[in-house]
């Protein structure tokens, strides 16, 4: 019987056979037949043949893989998080988009999808402004952050307002809103002349270079409480703080900024804007906890090139702290780049050491 | 007897609290929290690197499909329903990324046949430039693996992306016929004859070097 089922194959194997030991092999049987099949191969030799031939495929096979080592992995995961990073930053916009037009339904219509897109920007430019129109903020809007290119006359230094006993106090700021900076940029290499625009029970309004302290103390205002202001009016009050980066209040303001401001691009400003301020110890930790703790790769990529800068001048005092900070930085930052400079720091500043 | 029933009722247990934490991570994972989300990837993604590197022979492309796969996973994970196991789920992504990227590469000729990674410019990061520290080989002994690697490369690159797949995750994954086919979306029957399908061709490709 077993010689019938042989001469169905052209190479001899028992036909009933053949396929089934691939699913032998792969542990796909049960119990009953793997019973049958034991008891078929202690009387058939070519069978037995078949499935030493079928496991030398599969041993032959696995001598050529390869298992991924942990540097790989550990490529990998970084890749990853910097592109969650990114996904995240980008999640909400299309999250918003998904939720009005679903991808689902773009794809299979894609002209149709961008003409009806088209529709609804054309529809929200001419209509929305007719439901969003808000004649008071509209005019802070206007004249909010600005930048004007040149002086308008603004000459004098100091407190300017519509009452002139009024003086800039705490109160005073605590209630205003800033409407507008203007930043008039000065010749001769002096420090712009700004103008602040302050909306309160009486309008005020601000004058003088970021060397005059009620410039300085509404800048200061501006970043203190960054909830109240927007990016644009913060990033240039960081803009013109830098100029005082070395007044303890100004740089502690700054340094706080670096914390606590909830936009990268205004704690990556002023994180610049700590080049060069003194004394470097405190910069130094600023620039350390921006390192650790920023969740903005951009941020933390400008605090690690800040302070191999700082290295670069001899200004950066090698501690322990430091060190085991870079190398937390090197072994766990998911940022490749961070991860390479953080060792190029350990180098620059560590004892020579294996780490 | 009684032992290997306690045996088995202890690991019945275990897997049940494992599959419950896995579900809370899911849970917290499509609540936003991203750190749910790397500790799923951290659980999966060895498995995964394996199957993506055992696939397509390179590093850089198993990190694209690496990378492909979570971040789809980690955009469509609200629409997971829990109704197979988070595990299902992930390798029908993982899969689906995979087999485009065999598809892909099957219309490309130049990219068919593995390159040594030495022999590749472009980029690497600073891990891939570590050195390894394996033992030194045998000289004669490597040459004669390079020319058996060639071989078996010829030999898979003659399989479908499906067969390819199917053979890795029957005999390598250790994953049953019924499970690739959830994860494959088609039917165990389908499954059973792409497996014979890649092992006869396997056979012919190869015989005469077992």
């Amino acid at each position: 019987m077993q010689q019938e089922q042989h001469e169905n194959m052209p190479d001899g194997t028992c036909s009933r056979f053949e396929e089934r030991w691939t699913l032998f092999i792969a542990g796909e049987l049960d119990a009953s037949e793997v019973a049958e099949m034991k008891s078929h191969l202690v009387e058939c030799e070519r069978c037995n043949e078949t499935l030493a031939q079928e496991n030398a495929l599969v041993a032959l096979l696995s001598s050529n893989r390869v298992e991924p080592d942990a540097a790989l992995l550990a490529g990998c995961r970084a890749s990853l998080e910097d592109a969650l990073d990114r996904e995240e930053e980008h999640g909400w916009l299309r999250r918003a988009f998904g939720a009005v037009l679903p991808v689902s339904w773009i794809s299979p219509a894609p002209a149709w999808s961008a003409a009806v897109l088209l529709l609804i920007g054309f529809s929200v430019g001419v209509l929305g402004p007719r439901f969003l129109w808000h004649p008071a903020a509209s005019e802070n809007s206007q004249v909010a952050s600005q930048v004007v290119g040149k002086a308008g006359g603004t000459t004098s230094e100091g407190l300017v307002a519509n009452d002139p006993g009024s003086r800039l106090s705490a109160i005073d700021l605590h209630s205003a809103q800033v409407a507008g900076i203007n930043v008039f940029p000065s010749d001769d290499n002096k420090p712009p002349q700004v103008e602040l625009r302050l909306n309160a029970q009486q309008p005020l309004t601000v004058q003088g270079t970021v060397n005059n302290d009620d410039v300085k103390s509404v800048l200061m205002f501006v970043l203190r409480n960054n909830q109240r202001f927007d990016a644009d009016t913060r990033m240039n009050a960081v803009e013109l703080l830098r100029a005082r980066n070395n007044d303890a209040d100004v740089r502690s303001e700054l340094c706080h900024t670096v914390h606590a401001d909830h936009n990268a691009a205004v704690r990556l400003k002023a994180l610049e804007a700590l080049d060069g301020a003194e004394p470097q110890d405190i910069i130094q930790q600023t620039l350390l906890d921006a390192l650790v703790d920023d969740q903005n790769p951009g941020v933390r990529v400008e605090a690690i090139n800040a302070l191999r800068a700082m290295a670069a001048k001899g200004q950066v005092e090698s501690d322990a702290h430091l060190l085991a900070v870079l190398r937390e930085r090197m072994h766990k930052d998911p940022s490749t780049y961070i991860r390479l400079q953080s060792a190029a720091a350990i180098q620059d500043l560590g004892p020579r050491q294996k780490f | 007897m009684g032992m290997s029933v306690a045996f088995e009722g202890d690991a019945r247990a275990a897997a049940a609290v494992k599959l419950a934490e896995e579900q809370a991570l899911v849970r917290k994972a499509q609540a936003g929290d991203r750190l749910a989300f790397e500790e799923l990837v951290g659980r999966f993604d060895r498995e995964v690197l394996r199957l993506a590197l055992n696939l397509v022979h390179r590093p850089e492309d198993a990190r694209d499909i690496y990378q492909e796969s979570f971040l789809r996973v980690y955009r469509n994970l609200h629409r997971f329903r829990f109704e197979c196991s988070f595990y299902t789920w992930l390798y029908r992504i993982v899969t689906n990324v995979a087999l485009d990227h065999l598809r892909r590469r099957t219309s490309r000729r130049e990219d068919q046949a593995p390159v040594p990674e030495e022999a590749e410019g472009g980029t690497r990061d600073f891990f891939d430039r570590q050195p390894e520290l394996r033992p030194a080989a045998n000289p004669e002994k490597h040459l004669l693996g390079q020319e058996l690697g060639a071989h078996i490369a010829t030999a898979l690159d003659k399989l479908s992306p499906r067969e390819r797949m199917v053979f890795e995750m029957k005999h390598y994954q250790g994953l049953k016929l019924r499970a690739i086919g959830e994860m494959l979306g088609t039917s165990e029957e389908t499954v059973k004859n792409s497996l014979f399908r890649a092992t006869r061709k396997l056979r012919a490709s190869l015989d005469g070097m077992r």
